[in-house]
C-alpha cells in the first residue's frame, strides 16, 4: 500500500480541471521525484496533498488514512510536512524561534522545543546563525530554513517544492546531499523540482505529470526515454 | 536595573492620587488607564496575531452592560459585576472567533465592524434587557468599608486604584501570554499565517483565544466604565468611534509593546482634553476626532511601528 | 399587495444611489485592491455641496451636479496622488487603518463647520409626490433615479468603448499584464480613484434633497456600501449595481414586513452571510 497513496485524485477550480484521475503511491524511505512543464499542477498537487486546498474527488491515504479534506495543521499533526515554492519564513523572528515554533508541535515545553530547533538547525548547517532574523538570511539559507521548519515537526513525509529555485550550481549539489541525508534518517521524501540533472540523480522513482494527469510513473533512466515525457517538455534539454 | 524601572512604575501607579490630589487629574489618570486596559486589550488580538479589529467595543458594551444589568436588576456588587462582564465578554468572542476568523485582513477588520454593528443595533432594540436608547444609570453604589472605613463613592480616589489594579492586571497578563505557547503561536500567525498552519498550529483556535483573551479585558474595562461613569447607552459603548478609538491607541502606540498602549492612551487622552476645551464652542465636542484621524494618517505613513514602537528600535530595549 | 409593489418601488429608487456609491467604491477596489473607508465621505461631500447650492448660490441641487462632479474628481486626484498613493505599498490593513483615520479627519473636520445640526433640503417642485398606477414615488428621488441611471449609462459608455475605460477594465483584471501591454497603471490608477470618488460624491448631490444630512452620514453609508460591493462581488460594476438595488429593496421590504429599526441590521447580517459563503458574492463574479 505504501506510506501515501493518492487515488483518483481531481480538482476543478470553477471550469479549470487542474488534476485529473491523478493516482500514484509512496513507499516508506523513498525519494519520490514529482516533475512536469509548467502550469502541470505539481503545486496543486503538494495543496492538495498538504490539505490548502480539497480535492473535488479521489483520495489520499497516509498509512491507510484519508487525511483529504483536512486541514493543514490536521495533516501536519499526522505526518506530513512542506516547503513552500517561495519561501515564507517568520521574517521578523529569528532563526531559532522559526523552529522552535514548529517544534512545539511533537515537544510542548520551550526548553525541549528549543533543543530540538537547535539539533535540527546545526544539521541543515544553520547553527551560527540561530540569532540571526529570518529575512536577513540568504536565499540559499532561507531555503534550509524552511526545510528545518518543516523537520521540526517529525514528519513521516516531507513535500519539497522547488527546494533549488534560484540557487547556485555549488548550492544546488550541497541541496542535492541534503535531501539524500534527510532521507537517509528516515523521511520519506516527496520532490517537485524544474532542475532535471538533481531530481534525476537523486530519486527512487519519478512520477511526470502533465496538465494534471500522470503520463509516466518509474525510475529516473527509464523516465529520459520516455517519449511521452519528452514530448511534454518538447525542446527541454537535460541540463 | 529593569526591575527597578518596574518597581519604581508600580510605586508610581499607587502614589499618584496622593501626589497629584485635584479631582479633575485624578480623572484624567483615570481615564488614561481605562483607555490603557483597552489597548493593551486591542493589542492582544491586533499586536501579537495581526489580526485588525475594528469591532472591539462590542466586547466593551458586553462588559459594560453586564455589570449594569447585573447591579440594577439583580444586586449584584459591580466589584462581582466586572470580572463576570469580563467574562461574558471572553464568551462572546468565541462565536465571533469562529465566525469573522474565517476571513483575513482586511476582510476580517470589516467582518468586525459588521458584528458591533448588529449587536448595537440589538442592543439599541432589545428594550426589556437594555432600556434601549435610552440606556441604563447608576443612582448609588452600594456601601463596602475597605479597612475600617466606609468607601467614598463620590470621591475618585476608590476609582482610580480599582482601574489601577485592573490595568496592572492587563500589564500582567499581556507580559505572560508573550512567555506562552500561545504567544508564540500568535506571533507566527501574524507573521505567515500559512505558514503557521503547516507547522501544525490550529490558527483558528489560537486566534480564538487570543480573541477571547482580548475581549475579557475589553469588557472588564466596560465594567468599570459603567461603574465609573454609572450610565451606559448603545451608542456609547457599542459606537464605530469607541472601536476606532481603541485602534488608534494600538496603533499610535505601538503594536506588541508592553508599553505602547500606555503612550498611546496618553496621547489619546491629553490631546483629547485639550482639544475638547479648544473646540468648546461647539455643542458637539468632536475636535480630538479631528485630531485622532489625522494622527492616525501620520503615524501610519511616517510611524508604522507606532510612537513607542519607534522609540524603543531607537533605544534598543525590548518593551 | 400594494404596501409590497409601494416599498417595492421605493427599494429600487433608493438603491439605483446606493448603486451608484457602490459602483464607485468597487471600481476603486478592482484597480487598486483597497479598500476606502472614506468613500462615505465623499458621498456626504455631495450631500452638503447640494445643500451649500441651494442654500447659498440659489442654484437647483440636481443642475448642481455638474459643478461638483468635476470638484469631486479634482478632489480625488488630490487624495491619491498626495495621500494615498504612498500609502498603498505599505499593504491592504494599512491602507484601511488610513482611509479609516481619513474618515475620521474629514467627517469630524465637516462636523466642526457645519456643525451636528440635522438638515434638509426642501424643493419648491417636490412637495407633492408623483403617483403613477396609484404609487407614491416622491419626485426628488425619481429626478435622481433618473439621472443615477443616465450617469450609470455614461459609465457604461466609459469603461467599454473609450481607452481609459479599457485600461481601466485591463488594470482591473491583470495590472501586470496591462503594464506589459503599454498601459500607464498609475494615471489609471489616478483616474479610477477619482472617478470613484466622483461617482460617490454625485450620489451625495442627488440624495440630499431625500435625506437628512449630517457629517457622520458616512459611517452608515460606508458600512453598506461594503454590503453592496461583497453582495455584488468585488470590482464587478454590474455586481455593485445589482447589489446596490438588492439591499435597497430588501432595506425597504425589511422596513415593512420585519421591523424599522432592524432594518440596517439585515444589510450586515447578509453581508457576513456572503462574506462566509460566497465570498466572490452572490454572482460569483468577485475577486478576494
Amino acid at each position: 500500500m505504501g506510506l501515501l497513496a493518492v487515488k483518483g485524485l481531481t480538482k476543478y477550480f470553477g471550469g479549470l480541471r487542474a488534476v485529473n484521475n491523478l493516482s500514484f503511491e509512496v513507499q516508506p524511505g523513498e525519494i519520490l521525484g514529482l516533475i512536469g512543464p509548467n502550469g502541470a499542477g505539481k503545486t496543486t498537487v503538494f495543496n492538495l496533498i498538504a490539505g490548502f486546498i480539497h480535492p473535488t474527488r479521489g483520495e489520499i491515504l497516509l498509512d491507510g488514512e484519508n487525511i483529504a479534506g483536512m486541514k493543514p495543521y490536521a495533516v501536519t499533526r499526522k505526518g506530513i510536512a512542506r516547503t513552500f515554492q517561495i519561501v515564507k519564513p517568520f521574517r521578523k523572528l529569528s532563526v531559532l524561534e522559526n523552529v522552535t515554533l514548529a517544534a512545539f508541535l511533537r515537544f510542548p515545553l520551550r526548553g525541549e522545543a528549543e533543543s530540538k530547533a537547535r539539533q535540527v538547525l546545526e544539521k541543515m548547517g544553520l547553527g551560527s546563525k540561530i540569532s540571526a532574523l529570518a529575512v536577513d538570511l540568504t536565499l540559499s539559507e532561507q531555503k534550509r530554513l524552511e526545510i528545518a521548519r518543516a523537520l521540526a515537526t517529525q514528519p513521516k513525509l516531507l513535500l519539497l517544492d522547488e527546494p533549488m529555485g534560484g540557487l547556485n550550481a555549488t548550492e544546488i549539489e550541497q541541496a542535492s546531499i541534503l535531501v539524500r541525508d534527510i532521507c537517509k534518517e528516515g523521511v520519506t521524501i516527496i520532490w517537485v523540482e524544474h532542475v532535471l540533472r538533481a531530481i534525476m540523480n537523486s530519486s527512487n522513482r519519478v512520477v511526470v505529470i502533465n496538465q494534471g494527469e500522470k503520463i509516466a510513473d518509474a525510475p529516473p533512466e527509464q523516465i529520459v526515454e520516455n517519449p511521452d515525457v519528452i514530448a511534454a517538455y518538447l525542446g527541454t534539454k537535460k541540463r | 536595573m529593569k526591575k527597578i524601572v518596574i518597581a519604581l512604575a508600580i510605586l508610581l501607579l499607587f502614589t499618584a492620587p496622593l501626589i497629584v490630589t485635584a479631582p479633575f487629574f485624578v480623572h484624567l489618570m483615570i481615564m488614561v488607564l481605562m483607555w490603557t486596559v483597552l489597548g493593551a486589550s486591542w493589542n492582544i488580538l491586533g499586536g501579537f496575531t495581526g489580526q485588525v479589529s475594528f469591532g472591539h467595543a462590542t466586547f466593551l458594551g458586553a462588559g459594560a452592560y453586564t455589570t449594569m444589568i447585573l447591579y440594577l436588576k439583580l444586586g449584584i456588587a459591580p466589584w462581582y459585576g466586572i470580572p463576570i462582564g469580563g467574562l461574558v465578554a471572553a464568551l462572546t468572542a468565541l462565536p465571533i472567533g469562529f465566525i469573522c476568523f474565517r476571513l483575513r485582513g482586511p476582510y476580517f477588520a470589516l467582518s468586525t465592524l459588521a458584528v458591533a454593528e448588529i449587536i448595537r443595533l440589538v442592543a439599541l432594540n432589545w428594550e426589556s434587557l437594555t432600556n434601549g436608547p435610552v440606556g441604563l444609570l447608576i443612582t448609588t453604589l452600594p456601601d463596602v468599608t475597605f479597612g475600617e472605613r466606609l468607601i467614598d463613592w463620590e470621591s475618585k480616589i476608590p476609582f482610580y486604584y480599582i482601574i489601577a489594579i485592573i490595568t496592572l492586571g492587563s500589564i500582567v497578563a499581556t507580559h505572560i501570554m508573550s512567555r506562552t505557547r500561545l504567544g508564540a503561536y500568535s506571533l507566527a500567525i501574524r507573521e505567515d499565517i500559512d505558514s503557521a498552519e503547516a507547522i501544525g498550529i490550529n490558527t483558528v483556535q489560537a486566534r480564538v483565544a487570543a480573541l477571547s483573551l482580548s475581549a475579557f479585558f475589553a469588557g472588564v474595562a466596560g465594567g468599570f466604565y459603567a461603574m465609573y461613569l454609572r450610565y451606559v447607552d448603545p451608542d456609547a459603548v457599542f459606537s464605530i468611534a469607541l472601536s476606532v478609538e481603541m485602534v488608534f491607541i494600538a496603533v499610535v502606540g505601538g503594536l506588541t509593546t508592553v508599553a505602547g498602549p500606555l503612550i498611546g492612551a496618553i496621547i489619546l487622552v491629553v490631546f483629547g482634553e485639550i482639544f475638547r476645551e479648544i473646540f468648546l464652542v461647539h455643542f458637539k465636542l468632536v475636535g480630538h476626532l479631528i485630531f485622532y484621524g489625522l494622527m492616525m494618517m501620520i503615524v501610519i505613513r511616517y510611524l508604522p511601528e507606532g510612537i513607542w514602537g519607534r522609540l524603543r528600535f531607537r533605544f534598543g530595549s525590548k518593551h | 399587495m400594494e404596501t409590497f409593489v409601494q416599498s417595492l418601488v421605493s427599494g429600487i429608487l433608493t438603491g439605483s444611489l446606493y448603486a451608484m456609491i457602490g459602483v464607485g467604491l468597487t471600481v476603486i477596489f478592482g484597480v487598486m485592491r483597497i479598500i476606502n473607508m472614506a468613500h462615505g465621505d465623499m458621498v456626504m461631500f455631495g450631500m452638503y455641496g447640494a445643500f451649500i447650492s441651494i442654500t447659498f448660490l440659489k442654484i437647483d441641487p440636481f443642475l448642481s451636479i455638474v459643478i461638483w462632479i468635476p470638484i469631486a474628481f479634482l478632489i480625488g486626484v488630490f487624495i491619491y496622488r498626495f495621500l494615498l498613493k504612498n500609502i498603498v505599498p505599505a499593504g491592504e490593513l494599512n491602507t484601511l487603518l488610513y482611509t479609516a483615520g481619513l474618515s475620521l479627519f474629514i467627517a469630524n473636520l465637516v462636523l466642526l463647520i457645519a456643525t451636528g445640526d440635522y438638515r434638509t433640503i426642501k424643493l419648491k417642485y417636490a412637495i407633492m409626490p408623483l403617483r403613477p398606477f396609484g404609487i407614491a414615488v416622491p419626485i426628488p428621488l425619481a429626478i435622481a433615479f433618473g439621472m443615477a441611471i443616465l450617469i450609470t449609462v455614461a459609465l457604461y459608455w466609459l469603461l467599454v468603448r473609450t481607452d481609459t475605460g479599457r485600461a481601466i477594465r485591463a488594470t482591473s483584471q491583470e495590472p501586470e499584464a496591462a503594464a506589459l501591454m503599454g498601459v500607464n497603471v498609475d494615471r489609471t490608477t489616478i483616474i479610477t480613484f477619482a472617478l470613484g470618488t466622483a461617482l460617490a460624491c454625485a450620489a451625495g448631490v442627488l440624495l440630499a434633497p431625500s435625506l437628512y444630512l449630517y457629517p457622520t452620514v458616512g459611517e452608515i453609508l460606508v458600512a453598506k456600501c461594503f454590503v453592496i460591493v461583497v453582495l455584488g462581488g468585488l470590482g464587478s460594476v454590474p455586481g455593485a449595481i445589482a447589489g446596490g438595488l438588492l439591499l435597497g429593496v430588501v432595506e425597504s421590504l425589511g422596513a415593512v414586513y420585519i421591523s424599522v429599526p432592524y432594518k440596517d441590521a439585515i444589510g450586515f447580517v447578509i453581508f457576513l452571510l456572503v462574506l462566509l459563503f460566497r465570498p466572490s458574492g452572490l454572482f460569483g463574479v468577485g475577486k478576494s
